[in-house]
């Protein structure tokens, strides 16, 4: 293998990282953990995927990769779908919008940015998930959701900033 | 390929709005062509199955493992509790056998014909929906294993759901509390007809009560058999009045520790009809 072809290998193997690991939070969040309770308001993880990403790589994550992970969602844990799909592009596309505002500025302006986004696209759903089903959903879980899941955000993005540390740091 | 950047601009608000509307059109087409969209969601889960049935794996041994843990500190407590619950079992068990004798020399009286034993199939649970509006499961058994939709999924403890859709290798199961869920239930000791109704929280509400139903907190929730999904008496739990004066059903299937379910193919079992009348047409009465 030429030195070249190796190099391009690597740099495509870099490239496919986070929509791997947006696909990779999709089986996680598929899996039961046996918590009691946790289920319905487990983190939403592939929306802190999506955002990260989209406020740092945006160029790899298109919005074609996102409709797709955002689909499989829907389909694996048996949601309308559509709805994590459309969700998840309209996240990216604000995410990438704002890209400039979060990038290089402390962390939690980033977390500010994304408990922000996390409310709207909580409410989002919940309008979504109402009109598929015609009637009014009790919106706390989804409060509960979108709670934990910017709670939880400090956590993943600490280990999605190692990852782009690590893939990226001589590009 | 390198575009303009005005051109660059304006195909990425095409993909956009492309994708959004992608993403409603699937939403509507899901609802109008339920069919399809369904097939092709189970071709989906089915591909994934194998993945996620390795993931799963994981949290289902720490599972154990916490339980075999917490098993272990009150194994004393356990012992007495179940040494108190044999000495009450043995008295079910001999009024059992009279029973069952009793019944056994009624059946041969009226010439009966008991229904044929129903199978099952035990599966492990691979999904959960992580979402906040579904109740649903995916198990690791489909097609291959002889499920069916329809199939009523049972844990030890009562009913925990009817089959949706089954795949090759996975099926998935609406649980009685997800929003979509209506199973004909009757109460246990007032014989009152009801339907249990999922409303996405822990506890399905009895809707459709005869006003004059006479129940109370505490009492036993059996499925009626009414539509044919479900074979009448199957556990599903106990009714606990709520503040706003709605009746609601704690069932006995607990969810979060919900790792193997059986499938069980009531269908195949013959409704008992009365001589001279013509047999109900099975299942496929029942609405999602």
């Amino acid at each position: 293998m030429t030195p070249t072809l190796s190099h391009r290998l690597d740099a495509v193997a870099r490239n496919v990282v986070p929509a791997a690991l947006g696909v990779f939070f999709v089986l996680i969040s598929s899996i039961p953990f046996y918590i009691p309770g946790f289920g319905p308001v487990a983190p939403n993880f592939v929306l802190m995927a999506v955002f990260f990403w989209a406020v740092h790589r945006i160029d790899l994550f298109t919005s074609v990769t996102v409709f797709f992970i955002g689909l499989l969602l829907d389909i694996l844990v048996g949601a309308p779908p559509g709805i994590n799909a459309a969700v998840l592009v309209l996240v990216r596309t604000i995410a990438a919008s704002q890209g400039k505002v979060f990038r290089g500025k402390s962390f939690l302006v980033l977390w500010w940015g994304f408990g922000l986004v996390a409310l709207a696209s909580g409410l989002v759903i919940w309008i979504l998930t109402a009109i598929y089903h015609l009637t009014l959903i009790n919106p706390l879980p989804i409060i509960f959701q979108m709670t934990m899941t910017i709670a939880a955000f400090p956590f993943l993005a600490w280990i999605f900033a190692r990852t782009h540390q690590k893939l990226f740091q001589h590009v | 390929m390198r575009l303009a950047a005005p051109a660059k601009v304006l195909l990425q608000r095409f993909a956009f709005l492309f994708l959004i509307l992608a993403a409603f059109g699937i939403m509507l087409l899901s609802k109008s062509e339920t069919i399809v969209v369904e097939k092709v969601s189970t071709v989906v889960v089915d591909v994934f199955a194998p993945i996620m049935d390795v993931l799963s794996r994981p949290a289902a041994a720490a599972n154990d493992a916490v339980k075999t843990v917490r098993g272990l500190a009150d194994l004393r407590d356990e012992n007495i509790r179940l040494a108190r619950e044999n000495e009450r079992l043995l008295v079910w068990q001999e009024a059992a056998r009279r029973l069952a004798s009793q019944n056994q020399a009624l059946q041969s009286l009226l010439d009966f014909k008991p229904s044929p034993n129903s199978q099952s199939i035990a599966t492990r649970v691979i999904a959960d929906s992580g979402g906040a509006f579904v109740r649903s499961i995916v198990v690791n058994a489909g097609d291959r294993d002889g499920v069916r939709k329809g199939q009523a999924a049972v844990s030890g403890a009562g009913l925990a759901g009817r089959v949706t859709t089954a795949g090759y290798r996975s099926a998935r199961i609406l649980l009685i509390t997800d929003i979509n869920s209506r199973v004909p239930v009757l109460i246990e000791s007032s014989r009152d007809r009801a339907i249990l109704s999922g409303d996405n929280s822990g506890m399905p509400r009895l809707t459709f009560l005869p006003a004059n139903a006479s129940i109370k907190a505490g009492d036993r929730v059996i499925t009626s058999g009414h539509g044919g999904v479900f074979p009448p008496g199957l556990q599903i739990g106990q009714v606990v009045p709520s503040g706003d004066g709605v009746m609601r059903v704690k069932p006995n299937v607990s969810f979060d520790q919900l790792e193997f379910v059986r499938l069980v193919d009531f269908a195949a079992v013959s409704p008992i009809v009365p001589q001279g009348e013509p047999a109900v047409p099975p299942k496929n009465a029942a609405s999602r």
